[in-house]
């Protein structure tokens, strides 16, 4: 556990010390908010039914918090360590191989609070959204996302493992876009088309956007809440056990 | 499998390695290193050097073959291995990010000497290879003898039996070269075994006390420097052709007394002999009434380019210069290749 910690702060390190590896991945998630708060906020009125009396703000936040902890940056540290040779390093002492994952996901989780804290108090303070589930589901909100980021480094930790090439790591980000957009990240899923509803349906991503706007729109509602969660630990189950696998078997 | 040898710092039996395309990048190494041994592991680039290293350090199963190092297989018992051994391979392996002593810090932590401990023991290691002032600089602000310096550091946090250092000095200036041939032999003294590779006749012939010659993977020279020396004749006698016929050359002195065999290069024939000075004389001679005209001759004693010459029939020193880059990225890209 001690070798993870020790692993973990050196990748918070890392994460402090490379601010402009961070910003931006804080900038695309406001950029977004704002854009599509402002494109359709007259479309959907705060009198909107899915909106229960708040902006729109409130139904576009939780697609924010997905894009604000959707990144390759962890995959992109791996496979810079690869290259400079750094990893073969770390793979010589005498550790568990799956405390390199974990350490690089202890930052994940680290950074993914912070990120999802910027972005939700933005939300809040700069665009007026109002958590309906209060202080405790604000924090709810925020493990909710930043686990979700973790499940999903797993996604970067793989491919990093598996082709070793930074450019493929980097393009692997490009996934998220149809994870994010065939989801009900507009509108809910009964005003999709048939079509993009049963796609939304069938993609994961659907369900912890769902229970994080529950949290802030709706407040406690509990089913929609376990479901988030279910997606969360499932991906990261899938994910983290590939990655844990590659690493195990990394040149065995 | 290997019995327990105990005097044994590292010991392999028919060690290989094939890479995916089935490139044989070792072939049947058989080594036996004693404790407190500094053994070389001399050849060019692309020779499998990197390969052999990577094995023994955990980090490559072999294909075939096995090997123990500090008492221990390194497909079987790899953890065991890993805690007893140091490594420093060719690509220097560092963390820009972080500073040198907080490198030194986390190396100390992953070896298991935590707290109070690990920060003396990193102080310590700076004060021995001379960072101390730059300890708390990012090491990517680091010039290329500096990050050797540290990464060696890094290799030594935990006092390991034995040391692996893959090219210690390959890109280095020639002070830097000096001072860490000064910190090989301290660590040596320290009861460290120690296996290099090199690309240096030089360098094989300071630091070794022993050395294999390796080439095309596979071991084709191995003994002291002095006795691989004493082996290939008392004395070298090269006589530049200058475009004189080796052939015509080579009958006319090819029964000198006391000559044991004739190595032909392109440019220049190298004879063995037992006593140098008095066969230039005889060769002079010879020559002179054949009137075959020929550049400079010369004797040496034999060098571990002779012998790397005799055992491969090439040179090492400038041998593929201008292909060394590429070589060298095959050697590092084939050891890292993904297992098959």
């Amino acid at each position: 556990m001690s070798e993870v910690l020790l692993l973990g702060r050196r990748a918070v390190r890392e994460v402090i010390r490379y601010p402009e590896a961070t910003i931006p991945t804080l900038f695309i998630p406001l950029f977004f908010l704002a854009v599509n708060i402002g494109q359709v906020q007259k479309t959907f009125p705060s009198t909107t039914p899915f909106l229960h009396g708040q902006g729109y703000v409130a139904f576009q936040l939780p697609v924010s918090l997905m894009f604000a902890v959707a990144t390759a940056t962890t995959g992109l540290a791996l496979v810079t360590e690869i290259d400079s040779g750094y990893f073969d390093k770390l793979l010589v002492a005498p550790i568990r191989r799956t405390s390199l994952i974990l350490g690089r996901l202890a930052a994940d989780l680290v950074r993914g609070v912070a990120a999802c804290t910027v972005v939700l108090l933005v939300g809040i303070l700069v665009f007026g959204a109002h958590v309906h589930a209060g202080f405790a589901g604000a924090t709810v909100v925020i493990l909710l996302a930043a686990s979700f980021g973790v499940a999903y480094a797993g996604f970067g930790i793989l491919v990093a493992l598996k082709t070793r090439n930074v450019q493929a790591t980097n393009t692997s980000f490009l996934l998220f876009f149809p994870l994010l957009f065939l989801s009900p990240n507009f509108v809910p899923f009964d005003r999709l088309s048939p079509l993009m509803e049963t796609l939304a349906r069938i993609n994961p991503v659907s369900y912890v956007i769902v229970g994080i706007r529950a949290l802030i729109i709706d407040g406690w509602v509990i089913d929609k809440i376990l479901v988030a969660i279910a997606v969360i630990l499932a991906m990261g189950v899938v994910l983290l056990g590939l990655s844990l696998r590659a690493i195990a078997t990394y040149d065995r | 499998m290997l019995s327990f040898v105990p005097d044994s710092a590292v010991k392999t039996q028919a060690l290989s390695r094939t890479f995916e395309g089935g490139i044989d990048a070792v072939r049947s190494v058989d080594l036996d290193i004693a404790k407190g041994e500094v053994f070389g592991f001399l050849g060019p680039n692309g020779a499998g050097k990197s390969t052999t290293i990577r094995m023994l350090c955990t980090l490559l199963p072999p294909s075939s073959g096995s090997a123990m190092v500090a008492g221990y297989d390194v497909v079987d018992d790899d953890d065991e291995v890993r805690k007893r051994i140091g490594v420093a391979l060719q690509e220097i392996g560092l963390d820009p990010v972080q500073t040198g002593r907080e490198l030194l810090e986390l190396q100390c932590g992953l070896y298991g000497i935590r707290g109070g401990a690990g920060r003396e023991r990193a102080e310590e290691l700076l004060e021995l290879v001379g960072l101390t002032e730059a300890a708390d600089r990012r090491t990517k602000t680091y010039s290329g003898g500096m990050k050797r310096r540290l990464d060696l550091a890094s290799a030594l946090v935990h006092e390991p039996e034995v040391l692996f250092l893959d090219e210690p000095t390959t890109g280095l200036d020639p002070a830097s070269r000096l001072t860490v041939w000064q910190e090989v032999r301290e660590i040596n003294a320290n009861g460290t075994t120690i296996f290099l590779t090199t690309q240096y006749l030089e360098e094989a012939d300071e630091l070794c006390r022993r050395l294999a010659i390796i080439d095309g993977g596979e071991i084709v020279a191995e003994g002291t420097p002095e006795k691989l020396k004493s082996d290939i004749g008392d004395d070298v006698v090269s006589v530049e052709l200058s475009g004189a016929d080796a052939e015509r050359t080579k009958a006319v002195i090819g029964d000198l007394a006391g000559l044991d065999r004739i190595v032909a290069e392109p440019e220049a024939l190298h004879l063995y002999v037992e006593d140098g000075a008095s066969s230039i004389a005889e060769i002079v001679r010879r020559l002179d009434s054949a009137k075959i005209e020929v550049g400079a001759i010369s004797v040496a004693r034999p060098s571990l380019d002779d012998v790397f010459l005799e055992a491969t029939g090439r040179r090492l020193e400038g041998a593929g210069d201008e292909t060394e880059d590429e070589a060298a990225e095959q050697d590092q890209a084939a050891a890292k290749a993904v297992a098959p």
